[in-house]
């Protein structure tokens, strides 16, 4: 049974919020007591009291400083961050876009970095954080086509298990959730006998459900897991 | 705007914040010569950051500004402002000036 009240009291932030494993991680802290603030470049996609989007493009840093002195004027603090906002162009490398690499690097990197570095400065004041990415099965599995995507994935479990260190003396935990295949837009991109050929090889051949990702979460966000930093977790067995 | 001495007092009260989470023995003595970068600093570089960070929230909180301190130029001047309280209270007041 869940327990309702896990994160009553809770300030969390969510990067990409307005769709995917985002919204679905956004509802489950709300609906566990949590005020929620989402980042998103879109609309607001969720309406709910506790609730507040921010309409920001990560890769900006003017943009995300803006972005924190609202939260800092009005939150004061955050929690938990999960760092969820990414972008995906599955292609051999050979003919891979410029601009969608660049676009991979630039959200899934430097803009996990942007948000990261400021939510670190907000916790530090507060000598508590738990900072969780969402990373991917890419980084171990290498599948074809993913040279850039799964690169930015590696890079921020990397930066993760260094601002742990950094970050350590401020009770901020950084951590990093690897997940498997997950029903959202970004997985309708792949040709479905691949998506169907990259699960059934996994050692627990099924698709990610949404509480194998809660299930992490809640172990990274805990408030007794202060000794388990730069850590990367993998769903499905990957290893 | 900030007055000189504002500033001064305000990197002074964060000094002795930082003191305060610091071991007897690493304790610092501070004045507005004590140093905080470079190779006579008294302080380590991940206290410096956390110094700095401090500051940059006691702007944000208690004089509602928004600057960011550790910005590109701060980086790549010759001499850098976080030399000393001196340096650093200098530089914060150009900052304040392009506001």
């Amino acid at each position: 049974m869940k327990n309702k009240s896990r994160y009553s009291g809770k300030i969390v932030l969510v990067t990409g919020a307005s769709r995917g494993i985002g919204r679905a991680i956004s509802f489950y802290f709300l609906n566990q007591g949590a005020t929620v603030i989402g980042f998103d470049k879109g609309e607001p996609t969720i309406s709910k009291t506790n609730y507040h989007h921010i309409s920001v493009d990560i890769r900006d840093i003017k943009e995300v400083q803006k972005a924190f002195f609202q939260i800092s004027k009005k939150f004061k603090t955050i929690d938990i961050l999960i760092n969820n906002a990414g972008v995906l162009t599955s292609q051999y490398a050979m003919i891979m876009p410029a601009e969608k690499a660049q676009e991979m690097v630039d959200t899934n990197l430097l803009g996990t970095f942007f948000v990261s570095r400021e939510a670190a400065k907000i916790m530090s004041r507060a000598k508590y954080g738990r900072i969780i990415n969402i990373g991917s099965m890419a980084t171990s599995l290498e599948p074809k086509g993913d040279s850039i995507y799964a690169a930015t994935k590696a890079a921020v479990a990397t930066m993760a298990n260094i601002m742990a260190k950094e970050l350590s003396n401020f009770n901020i935990t950084c951590n990093t959730l690897g997940i498997t295949a997950f029903q959202t837009d970004m997985l309708n991109q792949f040709p479905k006998e691949k998506v169907d050929r990259i699960i059934k090889a996994l050692p627990v051949p099924r698709i990610a459900n949404e509480d194998d990702i809660f299930n992490v979460i809640d172990f990274f966000a805990s408030d007794r897991s202060s000794y388990i930093t730069a850590q990367t977790i993998f769903l499905g067995g990957i290893n | 705007m900030m007055t000189d001495k504002q500033i001064e007092k305000l990197i002074i009260e964060a000094l002795i914040e930082l003191n305060e989470g610091l071991p007897d023995e690493e304790k610092i003595t501070i004045t507005t010569q004590t140093e905080l970068f470079g190779l006579n600093a008294q302080i380590d570089s991940l206290s410096l950051v956390s110094l700095i960070v401090n500051i940059e929230s006691k702007i944000s909180n208690e004089l509602n500004y928004e600057i960011s301190i550790t910005d590109d130029r701060a980086m790549i001047r010759a001499e850098s402002p976080f030399l000393n309280v001196q340096t650093l209270k200098n530089y914060i007041l150009e900052l304040f000036d392009e506001l």
